[in-house]
């Protein structure tokens, strides 16, 4: 059964910025990319590093592992260069009543 | 009582004549010619002298970005603490990063720098364009000076270029691949490839083109504290066949050189990629590399990685089986000796189900030189259906000598079949024994055993390379008896 986990205000979350929440033991990235807000599971698959802390690039809406520079498509987790194969949880963005909320099991 | 020199099993023949492996290198290959250099870099890496590189190559601005970036990854990154306690004595600061020798890679060997031309003649590499070859390349120092590839596969639309001329020609192709299975930020080598990065080879092999002939690249060194930072990238498209051999060798100087290369090789659905190296750096050289492939579906990269020289090399050639049924292959050999040590092996990974591979890695360890074997299998969740094996052999010729074996099994999936096999052995007086009761000489029956260890690898080198690395062999081993 999904529920819905608030993030922030819209406006608190500005382009090219990110927010860190907390579910279930497990962090997960909210990034606004140029004005779409996407959600990703904020652990990379090769190794472990916090994909949140990395290069976010708007304009192909990914992001770039900081520890060995894996990318990552933001609107699917899959990783689109070596050294990472495996992809990562996405969540389903909701924005009602001006709140970014994301959908979790 | 006996004394321990007493019991001590005295050495046979063909071990000592092996001990002398590579013994003549200074001769054959150690030499070094004057430097008559357009450009020579002084030593040290410094954010201008990158600029300068790109600004020496006219290349667009992303590339210059891309250095750039690669080398705030280099300086902010530690060194490996595994692998060889020798990582240590690497002096970053005394390497010549950038060495012009001349204008621009020629289409003739008259075209070459005297000097250039006779050490590739000395080397053999424009008689082995002519017999066997379908295509060369030649760098000295840190740029191509010679290329060439057959008329017919250019008309097939293959490309064999030099790195350098491909992202001037090819800017969108190259920029399409650049980077993308080794990023800048991998690790520590690689990021400084990325910042300094020249020559090496671009090759693209259409859909269903077969390249029959190998394409080869040499690589030489010749000025003392040279840094080599080759960057290589093969994309075999759909149902196409390439074999690509590299072979490099340089002075024997008493400080050290460095040498750190990048490749990047792509197989597409059906395509076969092999990627032969005999790698015979002189005992100076600090041989650090990386190379990884991707096997898409139905797709096989084979690597072939014969390791002879350097004073320190960690280089673990891998394979990413991507696709459905995808293959991958490494064989690798080293030999290490006195002074030594040849840190290699190899990685699989199994991404995609049905998938298969093999590794056979091989090594002799001789007048106290270490051989390792260092190695990952992993077959990821989803990967179900597939089979590995990996055996790795090895041979220590006295007791100074050393081998070690690192392997590492990772099964995410219960639907696999994988194998790992390891041995270590001494050319003993057991096996000689028998051979000899069977008729065969002494020398002969030392030969046999050598051989017959690292046959299953040498008879996969191109015909000339492996009659090479065979000869080295029994030059050694010949005219030692009694």
């Amino acid at each position: 059964m999904t529920s819905l986990l608030e993030v922030c205000a819209v406006d608190e979350l500005q382009p090219g910025s990110c927010r860190i929440v907390e579910w279930d033991g497990d962090q997960i990235g909210v990034f606004n990319c140029d004005g779409e807000i996407l959600a990703m599971e904020d652990r990379c698959s090769h190794d472990g590093a916090p994909l949140a802390e990395g290069v976010l690039d708007p304009d192909s809406c990914t992001i770039e592992c900081p520890r060995h520079g894996a990318i990552f498509d933001l609107r699917t987790g899959i990783p689109t260069t070596l050294p990472a194969y495996i992809p990562v949880d996405t969540f389903p963005v909701v924005v009602e009543d001006g709140l970014i909320k994301i959908e979790v099991d | 009582m006996a004394t321990p020199d007493q019991t001590r099993v005295p050495l046979t023949s063909e071990e000592e004549g092996l001990k002398d492996l590579n013994a003549d290198y200074t001769e054959r290959y150690g030499f070094h010619d004057a430097e008559n250099y357009l450009f020579k870099a002084p030593k040290g890496l410094t954010r201008e002298l990158v600029e300068k590189i790109s600004e020496f190559k006219n290349e667009p601005q992303w590339m210059r970005e891309f250095r750039l970036k690669s080398l705030d990854h280099f300086l902010a990154r530690e060194m490996p603490t595994w692998g060889s306690p020798m990582l240590a004595e690497v002096d970053f600061d005394n390497i010549h990063y950038f060495v012009r020798a001349s204008e621009k890679p020629e289409r003739s060997w008259d075209d070459v720098p005297d000097d250039v031309k006779k050490t590739f003649d000395r080397l053999g590499i424009p008689e082995a364009e002519r017999s066997f070859l379908a295509g060369v390349g030649a760098q000295y120092e840190s740029e191509v000076v010679y290329h060439q590839v057959n008329k017919d596969l250019e008309d097939q639309g293959v490309i064999f270029l030099d790195m350098d001329s491909a992202l001037r020609d090819h800017e969108d192709l190259v920029r399409e691949y650049f980077a993308t299975i080794i990023p800048a930020n991998d690790n520590k080598l690689a990021s400084l490839n990325s910042a300094v990065w020249s020559g090496g080879s671009f090759v693209y092999v259409p859909p269903g083109v077969q390249v029959e002939m190998p394409l080869q690249a040499y690589f030489r060194i010749n000025t003392e504290n040279m840094g080599q930072f080759e960057r290589t990238i093969i994309i075999a498209d759909e149902g196409s066949y390439v074999h690509y051999v590299e072979g490099c060798t340089a002075p024997t100087y008493s400080s050290d050189s460095l040498h750190s290369a990048v490749v990047e090789l792509i197989a597409k659905p059906g395509a076969r990629i092999r990627y032969t190296t005999v790698q015979n750096w002189s005992q100076n050289v600090f041989n650090l590399v990386t190379k990884r492939a991707v096997a898409e579906k139905d797709a096989t990269v084979e690597w072939v990685d014969c390791n002879l020289g350097s004073k320190l090399t960690m280089k673990y050639p891998s394979v990413y089986l991507m696709g459905e049924r995808a293959h991958g292959e490494i064989l690798s050999i080293a030999f290490a000796g006195k002074g030594q040590h040849q840190d290699a092996g190899g990685k699989i990974v199994h991404v995609a189900p049905n998938t298969t591979s093999n590794i056979f890695a091989k090594s002799i360890s001789k007048d106290g030189g270490r051989s390792s074997y260092r190695g990952l299998l992993e077959v990821a969740k989803g990967a179900g259906g597939s089979k590995s094996k990996v055996v790795c052999d090895a041979l220590l010729l006295d007791e100074e000598s050393r081998s070690d074996t690192y392997p590492t099994i990772r099964i995410g999936e219960d639907d696999v079949d994988v194998g790992h096999e390891a041995t270590v052995s001494k050319v003993g007086d057991e096996q000689l024994f028998y051979l000899m009761s069977h008729g065969i000489s002494e020398e002969e029956a030392g030969k046999l055993i050598v051989n017959g260890f690292i046959e299953p690898i040498v008879k996969e080198l191109p015909m000339e390379y492996a009659v090479e690395m065979n000869r080295l062999i029994e030059l050694q081993m010949e005219g030692s008896i009694g």
